[in-house]
């Protein structure tokens, strides 16, 4: 019951190497043609990540690591006075492997509910907690989910 | 869905939500736990109850309210989905770069 949610975790196979796929995290043209519909970057430690992802709903973050083309973390909440991931609170971890002339990306969302919880103590806490048993038929920790080429 | 973040985004309603999960209850009883007016109760109600995320029952004069599963189902079932959407753009995107030769590589 008060049991951490394990983090979220995908993966995919992407026919391009690791330095163009890293740059999909990093440079706004090309972070917008897969999330959101601005993006304003500055992809060094500490920098921010703010994505606005349909004119309502705005991400904010900071990166934490960027080792091109290998990884790049970064911090994960929404703007506005009450928002529903505080910034700061969840950290998403893209870790990019060559694979041939591919790239195996692996995208692990941590904090959901962990750092969530500390954030709202009391009922967002408590209900982010019981997510897991009240969706019940879901497994707790998903597959990897793995696009085909 | 969006708008049940918008919903959830009110930290009283999060605070009531969580409260319903465990027992069903009543507004009045909702309000005694809360330091808001049993108007701002019931309106908070109101809004959990058309999102969704809450049920009612009448028992003669008396509401009975819960939290409805099936609504977190929902927003659980929006967060596990979000990246491989968004990962299933980000591989398009990116193939389409690639074979289009237009790459800028260092």
């Amino acid at each position: 019951m008060t049991g951490e949610t394990e983090p979220l975790r995908n993966q995919v196979r992407i026919a391009a190497p690791p330095e163009l796929v890293f740059a999909y995290f990093t440079d706004p043209a090309r972070v917008v043609s897969w999330m959101g519909v601005a993006a304003l970057l500055d992809p060094r430690p500490g920098g921010t990540f703010r994505v606005d992802v349909n004119g309502r709903h705005v991400v904010i973050g900071e990166y934490l690591e960027l080792d091109p083309p290998d990884r790049v973390v970064f911090t994960w909440g929404y703007e506005g006075p009450e928002p529903f991931v505080e910034p700061g609170s969840t950290r998403v971890e893209v870790t990019l492997e060559r694979d041939g002339e591919a790239t195996l990306l692996t995208l692990t969302h941590h904090g959901l509910a962990g750092d969530a919880r500390d954030a709202h103590a009391g009922g967002w806490s408590h209900y982010l907690a019981r997510l897991g048993p009240v969706a019940a038929g879901r497994p707790s920790e998903p597959d990897p989910w793995i696009a085909g080429d | 869905m969006a708008d049940v973040f918008q919903v959830l985004a009110e930290p009283r309603r999060r605070d009531m939500l969580a409260l319903l999960t465990d027992d069903e209850r009543t507004a009045g009883d909702i309000a005694r736990r809360f330091d808001v007016t049993r108007q701002a109760v019931s309106q908070h109600l109101r809004i959990l109850l058309e999102a969704g995320l809450i049920r009612e029952r009448r028992e003669g004069t008396r509401r009975w309210y819960r939290a409805r599963p099936e609504g977190l189902a929902e927003v659980r079932a929006y967060v596990e989905t979000m990246w491989p959407t968004a990962l299933a753009d980000l591989k398009a995107a990116v193939e389409h770069e690639h074979e289009s030769g237009d790459d800028r590589r260092n």
